[in-house]
């Protein structure tokens, strides 16, 4: 899995640039913070936050915890302490005001740690033995499974590409998959991923679906938008917000106007209202 | 219902005696898909209250998958079953119950 290194004033502004290069949301990413920001006289910061990011692997829990849990929420925290800690230190935005931060750094590595660690599978399913190709297949399968419970005939079909996998979706009625501003189309992904990645305690693969060539349409209009904002402020000299976005159209975004000599672009708010602001560079 | 030219109603396979049918078959393919033990997956409608309430049960240890972390799966799961009651023209509630 590919770390990004960010640099930025605060560990916090460092976090969130980290996690637009990603385009991903806070809770599927893992932080570890290289160093921190060093104040100088005044609250004027001489060092500047680095961190390194990475998307999180998907994960099974444990079938004993997930048990233990269902049977009575009261024992709830301490049983499943560890997890809900990492649940808790992604959603909890890295302490700007206090550059002194120990704490969040210890946590980060601890959460780090056991992810790598592969004792945590005492489920039957060998997960090591699990290629990107069977989690393709666990993909199609639903995929065609769902399509045909909506009563939409489609065409299912799968890429892979080394741990990429995108599963494509084509057919003639389904709009109700894709559902207003593809939020439709990211809940069905989102499941996509649970029943084939995580049911075969799959943690290597990035998976994406797309269907009747949404993504890929949303991709140019932002592109295309994107280049006509860049246009804007490079002539008018004067900065733009944008709406708020996902943090995978966001990730677009940047990623095009990175390339256009003029502007700059960076990201503020918290989602889901986070938004591009671009500026004349 | 007779001259609603609507392609929802071309595949309509079920009899109009169930209410919300491509839901409840959406609901149950996905539960089933992300559970380990699909067998004990059943979706029932209760027709009581306001709107109809889709009741999903699944076998003992199942249900924290089906709910997901901070109850994202089970707010996936909601969204693509009422995008699949629209074509059954009702509005659904969906409630996850454990055995």
């Amino acid at each position: 899995m590919e770390w990004v290194e960010t640099t930025a004033k605060t560990i916090d502004a460092a976090r969130e640039a980290a996690l637009d290069q990603l385009g991903v949301a806070a809770d599927e990413a893992e932080f570890d913070v290289i160093e921190e920001p060093r104040p100088g006289l005044f609250g004027r910061v001489r060092g500047e936050a680095r961190l390194r990011a990475r998307v999180r692997p998907a994960q099974v829990r444990p079938k004993q915890e997930r048990r233990r849990r269902s049977k009575s929420d009261k024992s709830d925290k301490p049983a499943t302490s560890e997890t809900s800690d990492s649940t808790e230190e992604s959603s909890t935005p890295a302490t700007s005001s206090t550059p002194k931060s120990a704490p969040p750094r210890a946590r980060r590595q601890t959460s780090n740690k056991r992810n790598e660690e592969p004792t945590m599978t005492n489920d039957d399913r060998p997960e090591s033995t699990v290629t990107p190709d069977e989690v393709g297949a666990a993909a199609v399968s639903f995929m065609e499974g769902l399509t045909s419970a909506f009563g939409s005939p489609a065409e299912v079909a799968v890429t892979v590409d080394g741990i990429e996998l995108e599963v494509t979706v084509t057919g003639t009625e389904l709009g109700l998959l894709v559902g207003p501003g593809g939020r439709t189309l990211n809940a069905v992904q989102d499941l996509a991923r649970v029943a084939a990645q995580r049911r075969l305690g799959d943690h290597e693969t990035r998976l994406r679906v797309d269907v009747a060539g949404y993504r890929e349409r949303r991709e140019a209009a932002l592109s295309a938008f994107a280049r006509d904002v860049a246009e804007q402020v490079r002539t008018s000299g004067t900065a733009r917000s944008l709406e708020p976005m996902t943090s995978s159209d966001r990730k677009v975004i940047h990623d095009v106007l990175n390339e256009i000599d003029g502007v700059s672009t960076r990201s503020v708010g918290e989602d889901p209202d986070r938004r591009i602001i671009v500026d004349p560079a | 219902m007779s001259d609603v030219d609507n392609d929802a109603i071309d595949n309509d396979t079920v009899e109009s005696d169930q209410i919300a049918p491509t839901a409840v078959a959406v609901l149950e393919h996905i539960v089933k898909s992300i559970v380990d033990d699909p067998d004990a997956v059943t979706v029932e409608v209760d027709d009581s209250g306001r709107r109809p309430t889709l009741n999903v049960r699944c076998g003992e240890g199942d249900l924290g998958r089906v709910i997901g972390r901070r109850g994202r799966t089970a707010s996936s799961i909601r969204t693509v079953a009422r995008a699949a009651a629209s074509k059954d023209d009702v509005e659904i509630d969906i409630e996850f119950l454990d055995d």
